[in-house]
């Protein structure tokens, strides 16, 4: 059971039936003093008849009853339902009942009128709602540890048709008089098949109906702003143009492109070829969660579910006080419930006093757990905090910290140092952050230490620091969400929920909370009456939010609302595709291939039949209280509507100027090549272990532009064993050479022309190549550059300390190691 | 080394005159004849020049005409040097993630050497029961553990157009024969592309290295992503747009399709592949938090939803299903397509003509190219040949 807090602060609540109550009549009764700072009332009346309640009693009626909230109105022999009337709790329990749906709290009429506005004591009524549906699921129960769901009741949703919408035409002229000469301009560099590196999808394509195709998804004629081109380069920054290069004006550019391509094509009703169902908002559906987490022990609760763009997330447990959390930097509430830090760094603070509720109550249990959802950013980032309970980067009494693809949770405890260090690592667990919506825990108790679980799983990990007392937390620090007091310590990523709990989650505790999961899940019914002729005939979804671009449907399945409804022999049902404002979505159709025959078999008559247990990510256009969803179908029943795959054009061969006629032989290639021309093996030793250190250094590639420096030396390299190999054996040597007197020196061997012919004609006939128009020409023995080149070099080398096998493996490698070998 | 025969004088003239050479202008005439056609024919097709012998002979088959030069390429391929350095080098690079030609020789290696000599339809290289060992004295037993067998082969410079034979891999790996996929159940292959991960890895290089096209190239974001498993998350660090924009465009391909291999893997421990029927390794399931609502893959079957879609210019065969159940099948669906037998040729032609396919012309030889490789079964020689003398110069 959740224990009552006194409250320090003031608080004011007016139930549901006020207005009902204090309408109808000339009287004015004035609104409770908000600001009032009030303890909550003392009961001496009658016993708690029957355990529901004192339940009651200790988890609503303590919060409702003083006097600056409900209790001023709705006290004995004031305004009814008196159910903060404190003469007789019995008497208020039953009053209270008239306003409470304890199987779903949060659609509790109390919790509705205060949601709208009424009387609420905090500057977010929704933060009101959410607290007052707390109070009310602590009394229902909700804070057991039963992990038993409630059953949703289906109710019929109203019966609306699809609205108008703008759809593509099928010809492309508009296109191309609008979008296309911006994108072939500025993104066919890469989006387009004759790129140098290709990138799909080719929407820039020198093919306008190619192009035209492949623009379709990244453009939407209905919200122009929504579409993917603007985005890229307003949020995204993608390859922006200009001169000086500018985001703002390209992504301007190309808004107005879109607009006027908007512009011209007229609202169109749904396409009538198109089988479609009823249609409906996502709030229209039946709230589908919301229950079964275990939060008896949570002293700290935030759910984002603030206006975006306002600056305040509020601590929505109940407990008071309220650790509100103000935003500063780059942090900002986002739609579908959740606070996202950025790249410049920012946090959610609360303040110095707030915080203190933690160290009061925790200081008192001993232990503690925090429990996120969070969606990181990426996994690169390091010393990057996620919640905080802190001074500095020094200092604090928790801290749960991403390293990369591991948690280091932070405690301070008479076990560790004032810097909760040493931390507890995840490193049992290798990559146990994703970037992905994950469900962690972080849970100190003095027998276990600290324990991490990630999405219900404990990590492993085993905290050799135990038996540690709290009792030198610091009361000065403060809590807070994505960084450090000291700012330098950010995290970037998105958070859907917070909480701080003043026990050690157990592990069935933590999988329960994981299994109730997160944000508004909602029961979407689309009608399918008329196009089977069954009455009360739905495909059931489950939908949400999935973040603030786009939404998850999940579990289509055929119901009927007439729970005497058994199918009559075979409905078959294939193809649907889900619609949003009048169009089928472009992308993600995760049930265009489904193909099922509903039956009795198959079917019951309480939960339907699920058609798949998949879900899928639908695009958000408009926001959550403004898009219309609808489904279509291929198949349903005797109706069908075929889907043809239109023929792509048939791609435009890439054709270019011809680059060079030839190329270089590489490393195997120059290897085998200086052995055939040699004739020495290439398994020699020497040879081959000159080659296994030089192989990745010689040409790896046939393109003639790519060879080195580093490539020409290596070639060098070998073809001075190659030949040394050559010149040393006492039978390729003579052979090669034939007449050669090795042992001759230098000055008399190559002190003629006829000497030095010797050599350089053998490797001319064995290297460079027989009378080829490719080969440098043998002109013997003047204006030929090859020949005259190992004139100079033979005659300078004979001139000093050289012996002739050494000249003749030098002129040998000046040939071998050349363009003539290594161009083919 | 020039500094080891104690001669620096020698070296500093040397290089000076290597330089001096290397800078000497090419000798590429705009018109060659038979005989330089024959040398640079015989230079591509095997890496190294033609004896004096061979390149008579083979200018005075080019000098017949086409069907010639055709008998003279069919005559350069005969030289060991085809085998054991151009067909290694072609080779070589598909074996491995880093694509690195630096790579030992391997049974993988060995399979596409053995297959284009004894003219094996390389539409097979996919769906094989086949392996090339080596027929050497001295030789380690083929192990699918180690590469030994391989590497002695190499160290030793063993001729591969003469020693390797055919073998199965149903009987060296112990594989049942309907599990055997040419290639990619080689035992480098496995190595390779089964190497922990989640096998997309496979898909993604038969992609590369069989349909020379990357995903950037075949990413279509309008496929259906029902196959898309549990692990790829579908909203990024919170921005479901990155998702629905990028990712899709590629897992919901590549997932479907490599359901095919949910039966392998590739043991680090035991070094050698793990093929386990009817039961899906545990890769498959890894992150099924990220998005539970994901495919639980269950089974090996696959689809192929690129049949559809831009990628339908792929030219996939109409005598095939596109659907079916392990990596075999999985294998004939992508070489029964006309983007494969355009790719070998491709491939074969940048090999021979040291760039790819550029001009007009170019491209419509490689379709005629592709039109007679398909029409010889598949006979990668016929590729070789007709692209080395397309490119043997005018």
């Amino acid at each position: 059971m959740k224990r009552f807090n006194a409250a320090p602060y003031c608080l004011a609540l007016i139930a549901a039936v006020l207005l009902s109550a204090c309408s109808g009549g000339a009287s004015v009764t004035a609104n409770p003093n908000l600001q009032a700072n009030v303890s909550a009332q003392v009961y001496s009346g009658p016993a708690p008849a029957t355990a529901d309640v004192q339940a009651f009693e200790t988890n609503l009626w303590v919060n409702i009853s003083p006097a600056n909230r409900c209790g001023n109105c709705h006290k004995a022999g004031g305004q009814v339902p008196q159910f903060a009337r404190a003469d007789d709790i019995n008497l208020a329990y039953a009053a209270a009942l008239t306003v409470v749906n304890l199987s779903q709290p949060e659609t509790s009429i109390m919790v509705a009128k205060v949601a709208g506005g009424h009387n609420c004591w905090l500057a977010s009524a929704q933060a009101c709602a959410d607290i007052l549906t707390t109070w009310i699921s602590n009394w229902a129960g909700g804070n057991s540890a039963s992990t038993g769901g409630t059953q949703i009741q289906l109710v019929a949703p109203p019966l609306q048709t699809v609205g108008q919408t703008k759809v593509y035409p099928v010809d492309p002229t508009l296109f191309s008089q609008t979008v296309y000469p911006v994108v072939t301009q500025w993104c066919s560099r890469c989006h387009s098949e004759s790129a140098a590196s290709p990138q799909s999808p080719y929407f820039a394509s020198a093919n306008l109906e190619e192009a035209y195709l492949a623009a379709q998804p990244k453009m939407d004629l209905n919200t122009p702003t929504n579409s993917r081109f603007y985005q890229r380069l307003a949020i995204d920054s993608h390859n922006c143009w200009g001169s000086p290069v500018s985001c703002p004006n390209s992504a301007a550019t190309m808004l107005a492109a879109i607009q006027a391509f908007a512009n011209g094509v007229q609202p169109t009703a749904v396409d009538p070829t198109l089988i479609v169902s009823g249609a409906l908002g996502l709030t229209q559906g039946i709230v589908a969660s919301g229950g079964g987490r275990y939060d008896a022990h949570d002293i700290a609760k935030w759910m984002f579910k603030e206006t975006p763009g306002t600056s305040t997330a509020f601590d929505t447990s109940g407990v008071d006080p309220g650790m509100d959390l103000t935003l500063a930097g780059d942090a900002q509430l986002i739609s579908g419930w959740g606070i996202t830090f950025g790249p410049a760094g920012g946090r959610a603070q609360a303040s110095t006093s707030t915080s203190a509720k933690l160290l009061n109550m925790i200081g008192v249990s001993g232990q503690y757990s925090i429990e996120l959802w969070m969606n990181p950013a990426n996994v690169t980032q390091t010393k990057a905090e996620i919640a905080s309970y802190s001074g500095g980067d020094t200092t604090r009494n928790f801290t749960v910290t991403q390293n990369a693809f591991e948690f280091a949770a932070y405690g301070r405890s008479s076990g560790t140092d004032l810097n909760g260090a040493p931390p507890l690592n995840t490193a049992a667990n290798p990559m146990l952050i994703q970037s992905a919506l994950q469900h962690v825990v972080v849970t100190y108790d003095p027998t276990n230490g600290r324990k991490v679980y990630v999405n219900g799983v404990f990590t492993g990990d085993t905290d050799t620091i135990t038996g540690g007392a709290l009792n030198n937390w610091d009361s000065s620090f403060a809590f807070l969400l994505g960084n450090e007091t000291s700012g330098d310590r950010p995290w970037q990523g998105t958070l859907r929920f917070a909480a701080i709990h003043d026990v050690a989650l157990t592990q069935q505790q933590v999988q329960q909370n994981f299994a109730a999961g997160v944000g508004a899940v909602y029961d979407l019914l689309f009608d399918i009456s008329s196009l089977i002729n069954v009455p009360q005939s739905y495909i059931l979804f489950s939908a949400s939010q999935y973040d603030s671009y786009s939404y998850l449907f999940a579990r289509p399945t055929f119901i009927n609302l007439n729970p005497n409804y058994v199918p009559s022999g075979s409905l078959p049902i294939q193809g649907i595709r889900i619609g949003i404002n009048g169009a089928e979505a472009a992308v993600d159709q995760a049930f265009i291939p489904l193909s099922v025959n509903v039956n009795s078999t198959d079917y019951n008559a309480t939960t339907g039949q699920l058609l798949s247990p998949l879900g899928t990510v639908i695009l958000l256009e408009n926001g959550a209280a403004n898009d219309q969803f609808f489904l279509t179908f291929g198949t349903i029943g005797t109706l069908t509507r075929a889907y043809p795959d239109p023929a792509p054009p048939t791609p435009t061969p890439v054709i270019t100027a011809a680059p060079s006629d030839v190329g270089v032989r590489v490393f195997d290639e120059i290897n085998a090549t200086m052995a055939a021309q040699t004739g020495v093996s290439p398994g020699l030793s020497a040879v081959n272990t000159v080659y296994q250190s030089l192989q990745q250094q010689l040409p790896s590639v046939y393109d003639i532009s790519s060879v080195s420096a580093a490539a020409q030396i290596g070639i060098s390299q070998l073809a001075m064993q190659y030949c040394q190999a050559l010149v040393n054996d006492p039978v390729l040597g003579p052979s090669f050479f034939p007449g050669m007197n090795f042992s001759a020196a230098p000055g008399a061997a190559f002190g003629t022309t006829a000497g030095m012919d010797q050599i350089i004609t053998p490797l001319y006939n064995n290297l460079i190549g027989r009378n080829l128009a490719t080969q440098p020409p043998d002109v013997v023995p003047t204006n030929d550059p090859v020949r005259q080149e190992l004139y100079n070099l033979i005659t300078g080398l004979s001139t000093g300390s050289s012996t002739t096998p050494v000249v003749t493996m030098a002129a040998c490698t000046a040939v071998l190691g050349s363009a003539t070998m290594l161009v083919k | 080394m020039v500094h080891r025969n104690g001669n620096y004088a020698a070296g500093v003239r040397l290089s000076a005159a290597l330089a001096a050479l290397m800078a000497l202008p090419l000798f590429t005439p705009a018109l060659a004849g038979p005989t330089e056609q024959a040398a640079r024919l015989y230079g591509r097709i095997t890496g190294v020049p033609p004896s004096a012998t061979v390149q008579a002979q083979l200018s005075a088959d080019i000098a017949q005409g086409n069907a010639g030069a055709i008998a003279a390429a069919q005559l350069a391929m005969q030289n060991p040097n085809f085998y054991n350095v151009t067909l290694r080098n072609f080779a070589a690079p598909m074996t491995n993630k880093a694509q690195s030609q630096f790579v030992p020789l391997n049974d993988y290696t060995a399979l596409i050497i053995g297959m284009i000599r004894d003219n094996v339809p390389f539409n097979t290289v996919l769906s094989a029961d086949l392996l090339y060992v080596g027929n050497t004295a001295g030789a380690p037993a083929y192990s699918p553990a180690n590469n030994n067998h391989y590497q002695y082969l190499d160290d030793n410079g063993v001729d591969l157009s003469q020693a390797l034979q055919p073998a199965t891999q149903s009987g060296l790996l112990g594989l049942p024969t309907a599990a055997t996929a040419g290639v990619m159940t080689t035992a480098a292959g496995s190595g390779a592309f089964f190497f922990k991960g989640t096998n997309r890895a496979m898909v993604r290089f038969t992609m590369i290295n069989y349909m020379c096209n990357d995903l950037p190239q075949i990413m279509d974001i309008t496929r259906p992503p029902d196959r898309i498993r549990q692990d790829p998350t579908r909203s990024p660090g919170g921005d479901s747009r990155i998702f629905l924009n990028s990712c899709i465009g590629c897992h919901s391909g590549m997932d479907a399709l490599a359901g095919a291999f949910a039966y392998y893997d590739f043991n680090v421990a035991t070094n050698q592949m793990v093929y386990t029927p009817s039961q899906v390794q545990g890769k498959y399931a890894i992150n099924t938090a990220n998005f539970p609502v994901g495919y639980v893959t269950v089974d090996d079957s696959w689809k192929n939803y690129w049949r559809s879609g831009s990628n339908q210019v792929m030219g996939w065969s109409s005598a095939l299903p596109g659907t079916g159940n392990g990596a075999k099948a999985f294998g004939q669906e992508m070489a029964g397509s006309q983007q494969f037998a355009t790719c070998q040729v491709q491939k074969v032609f940048q090999a021979m003509c040291l760039r790819p396919p550029s001009t007009a012309a170019d491209q419509a030889q490689v379709t005629q190219i592709t039109a007679d490789f398909v029409a010889a079964n598949y006979n990668m020689k016929t590729a070789f040949a007709e692209s080395a003398v397309y490119c043997m110069g005018q």
